[in-house]
């Protein structure tokens, strides 16, 4: 079966050549099978909103390869890279980033109108994905009336509006309070297994990672160990990866 | 230590601080400009025949100081938006809040005093060169004018240095009530839209009715000018009024409305758009109101103006039918008259005798005299024929074409054998009439000064229709001048003011703009969207100003012959240069929204 995201050698340096240079990413190689629900871990500088970054295509590699569902994104020109964006993938970032003059439905629908989608096919889509993150109630609130959770779950059902082939989280439980982080979760991880949709979360919490199948630890710009999460139980996934990150970052 | 981070904070914010700083100088250039002719008063009396000059230009001189404030008011807003972010990081590490507010009042007043001198300058030099420009392509008789006038320097200097305390006090006291942790916020700080669907329906009812009003009030003073000195404050009232409930209200419905179409709105960025422009124009309700007076304003004395200028020739023609007089013709003048894109030329011969004027009737029968019918009423002139001159109103205008000397006596149309009986010198007198007066100007200028070389007696005579020319150029220019100087002035002010507003909401946009771009919106997509955007907001106000000035022109309808006449010369000129203004806005809206 197709892989959702094979990354192959990739390398990245920030400053021109002759001048001062930092290497944020080497040689970083990893795969996502569809349906996975994957967890990037690392400290503060490790890399992994580079890494972040060139998966969706914001940033490109200084060398290697990145395929998603198939495609070839470093080959990509600047609009190819806006039509993937908004075609291929959904974004949950840390500060909900949702539009504060349009109300939550009207964030959830625009990947939709984005892509020029008939207006008859856009209301049933919305709906859909607000019922399964239970939003239909506050759906004509604007983002200043909604808590941090609800904008959270507002700005989850915009990434998975217009079916995605992955969703990238960019530490989307920063924001929130443990009450609902837990409820986010949930809902990513329900959604993951019902939907077989493919999630990939960066994060440097170890409760959030808990929630994936398989966690891949970055230090310094490289790929460290891997983590499975096989049979375990959540629970026992978390004290694993505790347990990694005291021996990770010795 | 402060004071070094002050500066440093400015050179990172260098082009914003740019942009400031030349719509400053825009605001103090202007403002010189418009006190030079404003406080110049003997340019005042010897340009202007009319009473209410002195009236008009208070008048103007109040609605720029109004407008300056407001413009100053809105580019110190940008400037603390730009700063407080940094303040409130300051005061945060340790920073006194008298400190700071000390730091901001003299960055404030910095940056105001030495665009005020600058733009002062600028003024100056903009002032000889526009009046130039002006007085030159409109062949424009203005005297005393002088593009450096002291008074006005002072007054400039004085007014802005009283306005830049205010706004350095204003900034210094607002930064000491705010509290750091606002501060250091701001940006995210919501934008909400109220909505309270009885209120707007009931302000679109009252701006129909003020609009109404204010219309109603403009035609009345058409009609009947006396009026005027109440009526332009009543005008002035409603129509603010009714321009900003239009504005607050009509435009948002129709937002609303545009919204509520989802074929329409879920269609790309159109929803974005939408409720970008529905949270702007409540925000912008008053400028934009502004704008749009100020549009009406500014393109009104233009046209009028330029109305003046349309005046000239109508007026000069009322006087005579014929371009050109030459009696007793000689070669020189012949040649002359041979160089001009002739109509008709006909010559006449009479004789003087005893206080009469004889003409042969049979001259008038071959080709009969015209001359302009006179309407008091309408100050028109049209123009009729007679092969009998003799009558009062017609032989009036005859001895107008002949030597001065003639002028108090009469006419007699006399058949051939009783005019050869005369015993007197036989003259002629020899009329042409050019395709276009305007177009032969120079070649007329010539005829009418060597004529008054070989008949000394038509020197200050004012008879001929070059002398009439001469006498009404001189006097419609000065206020076709005024009306040119102010709308030029008035248009560089309102667009900078509308400028200003918007970039000073660009910062607050570039977080949006960048989540567009990050869930997959192309570049151009964000960039067409800009651009209408700000489209919009142009034409909104310009829309409702140039409806202001359509039915403002009814106003000038006893004091103008036809005040339509060529007026998509003055709206071409003005809607130009306001697109410059919309292109040079949109440019900096993207450098500073886009990456």
């Amino acid at each position: 079966m197709q892989k959702i995201v094979e990354v192959k050698n990739i390398e990245k340096i920030y400053g021109k050549a002759g001048e001062k240079q930092y290497k944020a990413l080497s040689d970083v190689n990893f795969e996502v099978e569809p349906g996975e629900f994957v967890g990037i871990m690392g400290a503060s500088g490790s890399g992994k909103t580079t890494l972040l970054n060139i998966l969706s295509t914001l940033d490109t590699p200084t060398s290697g390869q990145v395929h998603i569902g198939g495609q070839d994104i470093t080959k990509l020109n600047t609009n190819e890279m806006a039509d993937f964006r908004a075609n291929k993938i959904g974004f949950i970032f840390q500060d909900f980033n949702l539009l504060e003059n349009l109300t939550a439905y009207e964030n959830i629908a625009l990947p939709l109108a984005l892509q020029n989608t008939d207006s008859k096919k856009i209301d049933p889509a919305v709906m859909s994905i607000s019922k399964k993150l239970g939003l239909t109630d506050i759906l004509n609130h604007y983002p200043t009336e909604l808590s941090g959770g609800q904008k959270q779950r507002v700005a989850a059902a915009r990434a998975l509006v217009h079916d995605p082939a992955i969703v990238f989280g960019d530490e989307p439980t920063g924001a929130l309070d443990s009450k609902s982080a837990r409820a986010l979760l949930d809902t990513m991880s329900k959604i993951n297994h019902e939907d077989n949709v493919s999630i990939l979360l960066v994060t440097h919490d170890p409760f959030s990672a808990s929630y994936c199948d398989r966690i891949i630890f970055i230090k310094d710009g490289e790929i460290g160990q891997e983590l499975k999460r096989d049979d375990h139980t959540r629970g026992e996934f978390y004290q694993e990866i505790l347990d990694s990150l005291g021996t990770f970052a010795e | 230590m402060l004071n070094k981070l002050a500066l440093s904070g400015i050179k990172h914010r260098l082009r914003d601080y740019s942009v400031l700083f030349s719509g400053l100088i825009i605001a103090s250039a202007i403002f010189y400009m418009f006190m030079s002719l404003a406080t110049n008063s003997s340019f005042l009396k010897s340009n202007s025949p009319a009473q209410a000059t002195s009236f008009i230009y208070g008048f103007g001189a109040v609605l720029l100081a109004i407008i300056t404030i407001v413009y100053i008011n809105y580019a110190n807003g940008f400037l603390l938006s730009m700063r407080q972010k940094e303040y409130g990081m300051f005061m945060m590490l340790g920073a006194k809040s008298s400190k700071i507010s000390k730091m901001i009042f003299v960055e404030t007043f910095t940056i105001g005093a030495i665009a005020t001198v600058l733009g002062s300058v600028i003024g100056i030099v903009a002032t000889s060169f526009v009046s130039q420009l002006i007085i030159k392509s409109l062949d424009m008789k203005v005297t005393h004018f002088n593009s450096f006038y002291l008074p006005a320097l002072l007054i400039t200097f004085a007014f802005f240095i009283v306005i830049f305390i205010f706004s350095a006090l204003k900034n210094s006291i607002s930064i000491r009530r705010t509290k750091v942790l606002t501060l250091l916020h701001k940006d995210s700080q919501p934008a909400r839209i109220k909505k309270n669907k009885a209120l707007k329906v009931f302000q679109v009812i009252l701006g129909i009715v003020f609009l109404g009003i204010g219309y109603g009030t403009m035609i009345v003073m058409g009609s009947n000018p006396v009026l005027i000195y109440l009526g332009v404050p009543v005008a002035l009232f409603t129509i603010v009024i009714g321009t900003y409930f239009m504005i607050n209200a009509v435009i948002i419905a129709v937002i609303s409305a545009l919204k509520r179409n989802k074929k329409f709105s879920q269609k790309g960025l159109n929803n974005f758009t939408l409720s970008q422009l529905s949270f702007r124009i409540s925000d912008y309700t008053k400028i934009l109101s502004m704008v749009a007076m100020m549009f009406a304003l500014a393109l009104g004395a233009i046209t009028v103006g330029l109305g003046f200028q349309n005046q000239i020739s109508t007026v000069v023609d009322g006087q005579n039918y014929y371009d050109v007089t030459v009696n007793n013709i000689n070669n020189s003048q012949q040649k002359r008259i041979d160089k001009l894109n002739t109509k008709q030329v006909v010559t006449y011969s009479y004789k003087a005798s005893k206080g009469t004027v004889y003409y042969q009737a049979s001259e008038f029968k071959k080709t009969p005299f015209k001359y302009q019918k006179f309407n008091m009423k309408s100050m028109i002139g049209k123009t009729s024929s007679t092969t009998d001159p003799s009558n009062a109103d017609v032989s009036y205008e005859l001895l107008n074409n002949n030597l001065p000397r003639y002028r108090t006596s009469k006419i007699s149309v006399v058949d051939g054998a009783k005019f050869d009986s005369i015993d007197s010198k036989a003259n002629s007198l020899t009329l042409v009439k050019t395709k276009s007066f305007n177009k032969d100007l120079a070649t007329i200028k010539k005829i009418n000064q060597s004529e008054q070389k070989r008949y000394p007696e038509l020197k200050g005579s004012g008879a001929s229709k070059y002398d009439a020319y001469v006498m009404v150029n001189g006097i419609f220019s000065g206020l076709e001048f005024m009306g040119l100087f102010l709308g030029i002035a008035f248009l560089a002010m309102l667009a900078s003011c509308l400028m200003f507003k918007i970039l000073s909401g660009a910062s607050s946009d570039v977080k949006r703009y960048n989540m567009l771009y990050k869930i997959g919106t192309r570049t151009k997509v964000l960039r067409s969207n800009i651009n209408k955007e700000i489209a919009v907001l142009f034409a909104v106000p310009a829309g409702l100003g140039i409806i202001h000035v359509l039915i403002g022109l009814q106003m000038f309808s006893k004091i103008l012959y036809k005040p339509y006449m060529n007026i998509e010369i003055p709206f071409g000129i003005f809607i130009i240069l306001y697109l410059g203004y919309y292109f040079v806005t949109r440019y900096l809206y993207k450098k500073i929204v886009l990456k």
